[in-house]
């Protein structure tokens, strides 16, 4: 037996080393994904939340920037999809384990729109034990058994916990990922998402069809969804948790007036709702969905857009009352 | 637990570790703990099921045992089919049935509510009951003595490396196993791991690459049609072979390291001459059984002509309902069953027509043939097999071949999306990794693998196990999906 474990411990050592060579360079000189860097960043004392919309928007070093010396760092866009990060029990958990223990002074930015707090119309349920029930039953949230609901290890370089279960793609891949110029998604240490494609003007008909396939997704999930109870719920525990750690603004983002159009017809009292929570929390909601940016897809922010757009919720965020 | 999974890897080594550190009379016991542990940690709430109708089906062996006449034995016989095929009935089909009466009267306009059950499959329920079923018709028919060891009779039902998807083992070839001890043995252990590795790289490397090829097709086929749905139904067809194979050479590797030896599954069968013979090759423990136990019993090949046929249906039938409650798997097996008759009625005629082209008289030529032709035909089923739905198959089985004028441009694209933004690095992997199993296959078709490795000069053997590690490490791809067959 010992022979065995003896050949057995060369083997896999040397292949454990080449493979670790290898990756440690993967990592170091390549581009993971859409996510990683968010999970290999440090415990942050400041968060920007919500779905690919905010993750696209909104720049922490801006924030940073102009911020910095009222709140807390490091500074982090945790905000990932719609499908991952809506607002519910398994994005809180995961903001819990993400915040920076001891954090008292931090910025907490939701940003927030119908998609993010509704739920499918036919879910499933089950006869459990989960707090938030509905009648007898309890909602089964469609993110339960995604990717940040599950990930334990939030705060690890490298996080081989999220390599091992949620990379997608073989390692083989970070080491040709080396050229930035040619990446059109590069998700930046802050978090930020930046989508690096021209300017919508360079190609009007590539921006139209874009918009069109993303419209048409989301009237679909208008017909097929409704704002959920349940999500309320937990957006309204996640500002009651951050608001123990810092200040908490809710912001509706800016998104092309097509999408704003169906957003307002899908949920026309939106606004007051988001004003009636806030009012309630004790926190502002800032409204920027009419202000004009460009965008990528009829939805998402340009990079340029998120840069000005950032600057613009910097300013604001720094002419509101500090927290006592 | 998946095989595939960060899990497993931690619990092999210690479950193997402990496995020989303990005295040899411990360690039956700790297998019967660990295949619990394996199963429960899926749901385990459906431990409870398979400890009961384990339970069930011992006392009814047991029972069967001290009876002499068959009209004695017979009441326990069918209290424990009632239980196996009852829980598989239950958990499986009860949903399906329902449904297709649904929509039957619907259709016939008629008024009728049925009742839905929300119960999730549990994992391996089709293999398990099936090997328990094997069992108990063996004892009933006196093939078998009845296992008077529980403890030993609830290893064979669930025994972990093979609990989830078989191979399905039969009594008379696992119970002598499990009643003799298992020490430590370097040429056995290091042949286990040698297969599990070939089982992990067939799986990371090949099975869930192609899969990226083939999903996006599978699950919108009606963006597609000609060549992006060719190359779908390709890429499944190595695809599902790589995946099942893999699983059960993974399978059969951790029983030889702990001391066990499961029956092949898998003896190249796209290698196979014809469909007969490609049955005889796929997934070889389920087509054993449905000879031994519905094929003979229904009088197989010896009720005449038109019956043996029927007979070959029923089974295939059968067989396809048992991979999934579904009409695409009815078809599939169906499918299947056709080819077979069609084989038995066309051979004939088929030998003149290779007599006429010349081919019979060169054996070679027309077994490349016969390869060829099978492999489009098991091909061409995988399309009711893989599909979402029965529209969905219908409509891939019937654009294959058209379309074939739209620009390329517009679908391809959205076909290798799967595949991401290195498509091309991805398709010479696949079709590096694809000429890899081919030609293992073809050397195993040959001879002994092992024997055939064990001639290599030990640096070149040493060599080839870590580049295959490394290319399962580099080129694998991991995030824990799950095998195809798990969901049987």
């Amino acid at each position: 037996m010992l022979k065995l474990v003896l050949r057995l411990g060369l083997l896999l050592g040397a292949v454990g080393l080449l493979g670790a060579l290898g990756l440690a360079t993967g990592l170091r000189r390549g581009y993971v994904d859409a996510f990683y860097a968010r999970f290999a960043a440090p415990p942050a004392g400041s968060l920007v939340l919500g779905t690919s919309r905010a993750a696209q928007a909104i720049k922490p070093s801006v924030l940073a920037a102009r911020l910095g010396s009222r709140y807390e760092g490091p500074w982090l866009n945790y905000s990932f999809t719609l499908a991952e990060s809506p607002y519910g029990p398994g994005y809180l958990s995961s903001i819990k384990r993400k915040l920076m223990p001891g954090t008292r002074r931090g910025l907490f930015v939701l940003a927030v729109d119908p998609w993010s707090l509704s739920l499918l119309n036919k879910l499933p349920y089950r006869g459990a034990t989960n707090p938030l029930r509905l009648g007898e039953k309890t909602v089964i949230f469609p993110e339960e058994k995604s990717m940040v609901s599950q990930l334990a290890s939030v705060s690890q370089n490298p996080n081989l916990d999220y390599l091992a279960h949620y990379l997608h793609k073989p390692f083989y891949q970070l080491l040709l990922n080396t050229d930035t110029a040619r990446v059109i998604e590069r998700l930046h240490p802050d978090g930020w998402l930046e989508i690096a494609l021209p300017p919508p003007t360079a190609n009007p008909a590539l921006l139209q069809r874009r918009t069109a396939e993303k419209l048409a997704t989301y009237r679909g999930l208008a017909t097929s969804s409704h704002l959920a109870g349940q999500r309320l719920a937990s957006l309204h525990s996640t500002i009651i948790f951050l608001q123990t750690h810092g200040q908490v603004v809710l912001v509706r983002l800016p998104t092309g007036p097509d999408m704003a159009a169906v957003e307002t017809s899908y949920r026309p009292d939106f606004d007051q709702t988001m004003q009636k929570l806030a009012n309630s929390c004790g926190i502002r909601y800032l409204n920027y969905l009419r202000l004009p940016y460009p965008t990528n897809d009829g939805n998402h922010l340009t990079r340029g857009a998120a840069a000005q757009l950032s600057q613009r919720l910097a300013d604001d965020l720094a002419r509101l009352p500090a927290q006592p | 637990m998946l095989f595939n999974s960060l899990h497993f890897l931690v619990f092999f080594p210690v479950f193997v570790g402990l496995y020989f550190g303990l005295p040899a009379r411990w360690r039956a016991p700790l297998l019967l703990a660990g295949s619990y542990y394996f199963y429960l940690s899926w749901k385990p709430v459906y431990g409870l099921l398979l400890a009961a109708t384990t339970l069930l089906d011992y006392f009814s062996g047991v029972r069967m045992s001290r009876l002499a006449a068959p009209a004695q034995r017979r009441p326990w016989l069918y209290l424990s089919l009632a239980s196996n095929l009852g829980t598989l009935f239950i958990f499986k089909y009860f949903n399906f049935f329902t449904d297709t009466a649904v929509a039957l009267a619907a259709a016939l306009h008629l008024p009728l509510a049925a009742p839905t059950l929300a119960l999730a499959l549990p994992v391996g329920v089709s293999f398990y009951t099936f090997q328990s079923v094997a069992y108990i018709v063996d004892v009933y028919q006196g093939k078998l003595e009845a296992e008077q060891n529980l403890g030993r009779f609830a290893l064979f039902v669930a025994f972990w490396p093979q609990l989830v998807a078989g191979p399905i083992e039969r009594g008379g070839q696992m119970l002598p196993q499990l009643r003799r001890p298992h020490a430590f043995d370097y040429g056995r252990v290091a042949n286990g791991l040698r297969l599990m590795a070939w089982g992990m790289f067939k799986k990371v490397v090949i099975a869930d690459r192609l899969a990226l090829l083939a999903n996006p097709v599978f699950d919108h086929p009606h963006r597609f049609t000609g060549l992006p749905l060719l190359l779908a139904v390709a890429a499944f067809t190595i695809q599902i072979y790589a995946d099942f194979s893999g699983y059960t050479d993974l399978a059969r590797g951790t029983a030889r390291v702990l001391g066990y030896k499961l029956v092949l599954n898998f003896r190249q069968p796209y290698l196979a001459t014809s469909v007969g013979d490609f049955w005889r090759r796929w997934h070889m423990s389920l087509s054993g059984w449905f000879r031994d136990y519905v094929y003979i019993p229904l009088g197989g090949s010896r009720a005449g002509r038109v019956r043996t046929q029927l007979n070959v249906l029923i089974v295939f039938f059968l067989s396809g309902l048992w991979h999934g409650a579904s009409w695409t798997f009815v078809l599939w097996g169906a499918l299947h069953g056709g080819y077979l008759v069609a084989e038995s009625l066309t051979a004939p005629a088929r030998a003149a027509l290779a007599r006429r082209l010349g081919l019979a008289a060169r054996p070679r030529l027309q077994r490349v043939v016969g390869t060829a032709l099978t492999l489009g035909l098991v091909a061409y089923a995988w399309i009711f097999f893989r599909a979402n739905s029965l529209p969905d198959a219908f409509y891939i089985a019937t654009h294959l071949f058209s379309g074939w004028e739209r620009p390329l441009a517009a679908q391809l694209p959205a076909a290798l999306a799967g595949l991401g933004r290195h498509f091309v690095a991805e398709l010479l992997v696949a079709a590096g990794a694809v000429a890899l199993l081919a030609a293992v296959d073809y050397r195993a078709e040959r001879g002994s693998m092992a024997a055939w490795l064990a001639g290599w000069p030990t640096a070149g053997r040493w060599a080839g196990y870590a580049g295959l590690l490394l290319a399962m490490l580099y080129l694998g791809i991991f995030g824990s999906s799950q095998f195809i067959y798990f969901q049987f």
